[in-house]
């Protein structure tokens, strides 16, 4: 299972990626972030001491988090705001500590965590038009430390608005295997 | 006189994030400037505060935690709201600290890389920044406390200065203060770290075994 995490405030390439998933007949869910309330991660440590393992707070992440924790693949869809994600894709990413592992183990000589679930592979495709090279790179570094943290495969891509067709191709080939 | 904004990106009131700005803060008051220390999270009802206090300072320094490799989410829409005001920019400089638990440098720097580029869209001057590993160890207390102490005092001094003068602050001050083991030492930290999590769990009565709540039925 694909799960698409989509800002589609200002985009609908996450919609058009999800349609081309459904064509090749790959199994995708979509969820559109653009109206959901996820309230920030306070740092509270509740879902540690009070809720193990879940927020403390009851708002769209409760039914977000079983979907990705089931997912095989996280696909992240979200407008690049100054080489990052977009505040919206930002507050549900930044809770994903609560479905990852809490326990650290060392990958290529330093510390990395990892997840809990299916989820093996994140890709995160940052939508901007005229997107420089340098923040393009460092879209892809940011994306390329997320998996390394979180200890999975993944990739990164920087696309326009009005995406190419081949290149939606290539990116739902990619993340279909 | 320079007047300075010290912003606190941390969601939590007391903390690592805290103590930094305090030390900006202290720093630049016995050196004869204005500063003072704005909470992002206090203020999300009301930017208004923030922008104001962005509006009258001459230097901006943006403190806060990693959170999955860079700041947290509200920081960027602290940006938007900066965009969405361009008026109230006008030339000032901004540093940024950022500091999280991974003791590696590019684990946060996003953070940082995130704030100047930022300032190339916007009427704002980004001077450089400083990275920190293993904020949450030492938990709002002391730099003391950090193995790489010694380093990162004096570097985060040089920096301190850098921001007095109006300076640009170079990366290598923070790469320099680095803590820097091997991995066969890191494995061993691995395996304490595990162990008093779980120590501490099972002090709490918290069964650490269990599955996630949300692979439970009813979340689905």
């Amino acid at each position: 299972m694909i799960t698409i995490l989509s800002d589609d405030t200002t985009q609908n390439v996450g919609q058009k990626l999800y349609d081309r998933f459904c064509e090749k007949g790959v199994k995708a869910e979509y969820i559109s972030i653009a109206d959901v309330n996820v309230e920030p991660c306070y740092s509270c440590g509740g879902c540690t001491d009070k809720t193990f393992g879940k927020c403390v707070v009851r708002d769209d992440a409760d039914w977000i988090f079983p979907r990705l924790i089931r997912s095989d693949v996280m696909l992240l869809v979200t407008p690049v705001k100054w080489g990052a994600y977009s505040f919206k894709t930002k507050r549900v990413f930044d809770k994903c500590a609560v479905i990852g592992n809490r326990y650290y183990h060392v990958k290529k000589g330093e510390l990395v965590k990892g997840m809990m679930g299916n989820n093996c592979k994140l890709y995160a495709v940052g939508v901007k038009d005229h997107c420089s090279v340098g923040e393009k790179e460092v879209f892809k570094e940011l994306v390329a430390e997320n998996i390394n943290i979180m200890d999975i495969q993944g990739n990164s891509y920087v696309v326009d608005y009005d995406i190419d067709d081949n290149l939606t191709t290539k990116m739902v080939e990619e993340m279909s295997l | 006189m320079k007047r300075t904004v010290i912003i606190n990106l941390s969601p939590r009131k007391k903390g690592t994030s805290v103590m930094l700005s305090n030390l900006c803060r202290d720093f630049l008051y016995e050196r004869g400037h204005q500063s003072e220390i704005i909470d992002l999270y206090q203020n999300l009802k009301n930017m208004m505060v923030i922008l104001d206090g962005i509006e009258e300072s001459d230097t901006i320094i943006m403190v806060g935690p990693s959170y999955i490799d860079s700041f947290p989410a509200d920081t960027v829409y602290l940006l938007d709201q900066m965009t969405e005001n361009q008026e109230i920019l006008h030339g000032q400089k901004l540093y940024g600290i950022i500091q999280g638990g991974m003791p590696y440098v590019h684990t946060h720097e996003s953070g940082l890389k995130m704030l100047e580029i930022f300032s190339t869209e916007s009427n704002i001057i980004y001077k450089g920044g400083f990275v920190i590993g293993l904020g949450p160890v030492i938990n709002g207390t002391s730099l003391n406390k950090l193995p790489n102490a010694k380093k990162i005092k004096k570097n985060f001094n040089l920096f301190l200065n850098h921001i007095e003068n109006g300076e640009i602050s170079p990366a290598q001050l923070y790469y320099d203060s680095q803590l820097k083991m091997p991995g066969i030492v890191y494995c061993y930290l691995a395996k304490v770290m595990n162990k008093r999590i779980k120590k501490e769990l099972v002090q709490k009565g918290i069964d650490y075994s269990q599955r996630s709540p949300y692979l439970s039925r009813s979340d689905k």
